[in-house]
């Protein structure tokens, strides 16, 4: 080892070693980093959840036969959906109006009878339609109820109910349709966007703020010893935090990682590079903690949330804001990451998304260094 | 004294900055182990020139050499030979005392038992011994300050630049930091010391003053008040001065009246007018209660006479 190096790697551990010591000494670094995530995902992971259960359903049962009962036992017993009441056929205007029931099930006088004679029985659910979203799961779980239970009846009648229809579709990679499988890749992206961006930005805009850049002008030690030694540490944190949502996302929401766990952190660790390049870019242009932070916060939780694909299917975009998204770093990191814990995908398929991770990174930190070199004449 | 042991040599040392020329074809020598002292208002250009000098900012023309490298063409060599105190003196305050130099240190390609070591000698020498482990920010100003020091001293560099390492300590702590920096020097260590404080000054060999971006006067002080301040200095109390001062300018014997404090300096002809005279003439100019004492010039007294107003007036400008 020349002496060169053993003195840069000297000052860059100098550098290290002294922000890994104002990390210990600040809580609020380590809570955002770490517990923020956490507290997050566990918020996001069982709240803002968009599975549907316990549907509130209302039964006017005006057969009031073996086989209406059947019927209506086949949906409340699933336990997604709920009975709420009793009611008329002619109530269910009343009730969605009063956002008493999301469902009315209505089976007409005769069904049990065209049931006998094996002709189809007709039974009608009337579904809330204010709320797209829930109306269509809605819809798509009474169907598989109903199919389940044609398939009974057909069964017991011995083939004289009409055959029932298959109409099968299927759901792959997320069967059970489960927010939290869909929710984790984006939010760990956003996480470790908000994290790594903020807590360069700050750390350097502190320097600024205090003084001590000058200081460190003033020594030995070059700007990207400086740079480098800044980004080392929250480098490190950075992968730690990917761990921990991952861990928390396949210990307590079941997110499955069917890929390489390299390629996991391939992804990652570009990621963070490209972020911690946008923090310093930040702090070098910004130059106090107030405007690095409000800057911090806005160019990065924005897009890694609204512009990622994290929440929104970046298709359903409008074209300008499609467009737009192609420069979110964000977005390649959550299709990256969603291609390997749920499909397993391998470097053939994600190594778009490395590239542009790759790209990201090194244009900023370009930037962002000679931003750096220039503001110190 | 000439180049071979001088640690600072600056030649016509210039810094513009667009059409504002901060620096001005400043030129000085200042040989090894000397107390340097860099006085002038704020904006008169000191920082600059620091700053020129611990290889931060490059000189517009004119060339500087600090322990035998070149400024502009070496201000890495720069700035591995020297130690830098600025202004606001930028520690870690969430860091404990001792891993500021610690760091430091590091930052300076110290390491292992030497820096250690290094390290527990630097705060023995500044009297910070037995509190290596205390929080940087929970220290009073003094003592940062002399965790600053202790900090830029550490790497045993042949020049130390200190810019106002006094701003806002107080006195005593002030004049501990004097007896520093006094043993620092005669170590051989260069200082080079800028300061508002024109009584502190007197602890330098050497002056430098500095209006406008131009070095306008350079010596000891005794030899600047000697040139600036010449004749006999009589500091006069009394009420009623400012008005009955008049009566004394231009006459025979008078070298100056500068109003001082609540008082007046004036600056008479060795022989030429006694204390007595004086108080006579004010008196008889209008001024009650006149005392009059005989006092040394002072650096304020050099100062008011190459600016021609007082220091601190002038430093109160700009901030």
């Amino acid at each position: 080892m020349t002496e060169r190096l053993r003195r840069f790697l000297l000052r860059v551990a100098a550098m290290s070693g002294k922000e890994v010591l104002h990390i210990q000494r600040d809580p609020r670094t380590l809570y955002l980093a770490l517990v923020m995530p956490v507290l997050l995902l566990l918020l996001f992971g069982y709240g803002v959840s968009f599975d549907l259960d316990r549907i509130s359903l209302a039964i006017s049962d005006g057969d009031r036969s073996s086989a209406s009962r059947a019927l209506a036992g086949a949906f409340t017993r699933s336990r997604e959906f709920v009975t709420v009441a009793e009611v008329g056929p002619d109530d269910a205007e009343r009730l969605f109006r009063r956002g008493a029931a999301q469902a009315v099930l209505v089976m007409r006088p005769g069904y049990g009878k065209d049931l006998g004679r094996g002709e189809p029985g007709r039974a009608e659910l009337l579904v809330d339609g204010a709320d797209a979203t829930t109306a269509n799961q809605i819809l798509q779980k009474a169907e598989a109820i109903a199919r389940a239970e044609s398939l009974r009846l057909a069964a017991l009648l011995g083939g004289m109910a009409a055959p029932p229809i298959e109409v099968r579709t299927w759901t792959r990679y997320n069967p059970a349709a489960r927010s939290a499988i869909f929710l984790v890749p984006g939010l760990a992206a956003y996480l470790l966007a908000i994290g790594a961006v903020l807590l360069t930005a700050l750390t350097i805009a502190g320097e600024w703020e205090r003084g001590s850049m000058e200081q460190l002008f003033a020594s030995p030690v070059g700007r990207f010893e400086i740079i480098l030694g800044k980004l080392l540490p929250y480098l490190g944190l950075g992968m730690l935090q990917l761990l921990l949502v991952l861990a928390v996302g396949a210990s307590v929401f079941d997110v499955p990682i069917r890929g390489s766990v390299t390629l996991l952190f391939a992804l990652g660790l570009l990621f963070l590079i490209g972020m911690l390049g946008q923090g310093l870019l930040i702090s070098v242009l910004a130059k106090n903690q107030l405007v690095a932070t409000q800057a911090g916060v806005l160019s990065s939780l924005l897009p890694s949330l609204l512009l990622s694909g994290a929440l929104f299917p970046i298709e359903n975009m409008p074209r300008p804001l499609q467009a737009l998204a192609r420069l979110v770093p964000a977005r390649y990191l959550v299709h990256g990451l969603r291609g390997v814990l749920l499909k397993g995908s391998g470097l053939g398929l994600l190594g778009p998304d490395l590239v542009a991770l790759a790209l990201f990174a090194v244009a900023i930190l370009a930037l962002a260094t000679a931003r750096f070199q220039r503001r110190v004449a | 004294m000439s180049g071979a042991d001088a640690s600072i040599v600056a030649d016509g040392l210039t810094r513009r900055f667009g059409k504002f020329t901060a620096v001005d074809g400043v030129s000085f020598e200042v040989p090894r182990g000397e107390i340097f002292g860099y006085l002038g208002a704020n904006g008169a250009g000191k920082s600059t020139t620091i700053r020129m000098l611990t290889g931060l900012l490059a000189p517009t023309s004119g060339a500087a050499s600090v322990a035998g490298h070149d400024v502009g063409r070496d201000p890495d060599a720069v700035k591995r030979t020297i130690g830098y105190m600025s202004q606001k003196f930028s520690l870690y305050l969430d860091l404990p005392v001792r891993e500021n130099l610690l760091f430091f240190g590091g930052a300076y390609g110290m390491q292992g038992e030497d820096l250690r070591a290094r390290a527990d000698e630097v705060l023995a020498l500044t009297e910070l011994g037995d509190l290596g482990g205390a929080v940087t920010g929970a220290l009073p100003g003094g003592v940062r300050q002399r965790l600053a020091l202790a900090c830029a001293i550490l790497h045993r560099p042949e020049v130390v630049f200190l810019d106002e390492p006094t701003a806002g300590v107080d006195p005593v702590a002030r004049r501990g930091f004097w007896r520093l920096i006094r043993a620092l020097a005669s170590e051989g260590t260069t200082v080079f010391v800028t300061t508002h404080y024109l009584d502190e000054a007197e602890n330098c060999r050497r002056i430098g003053l500095m209006v406008d971006g131009r070095l306008v006067a350079l010596d000891t002080p005794a030899a600047l008040k000697a040139t600036w301040v010449p004749g006999k200095v009589l500091l006069a109390r009394g009420r009623g001065l400012l008005a009955a001062s008049r009566s004394l300018r231009g006459r025979p014997g008078v070298l100056g009246v500068e109003p001082f404090g609540a008082g007046l300096h004036v600056r008479v002809e060795e022989g030429a007018l006694e204390a007595g005279e004086v108080a006579r003439a004010l008196a008889a100019a209008g001024a009650a209660d006149v005392q009059i004492e005989e006092g040394a010039p002072s650096l304020e007294d050099v100062f008011l006479a190459v600016v021609g107003q007082p220091v601190t007036a002038q430093a109160g400008a700009t901030p």
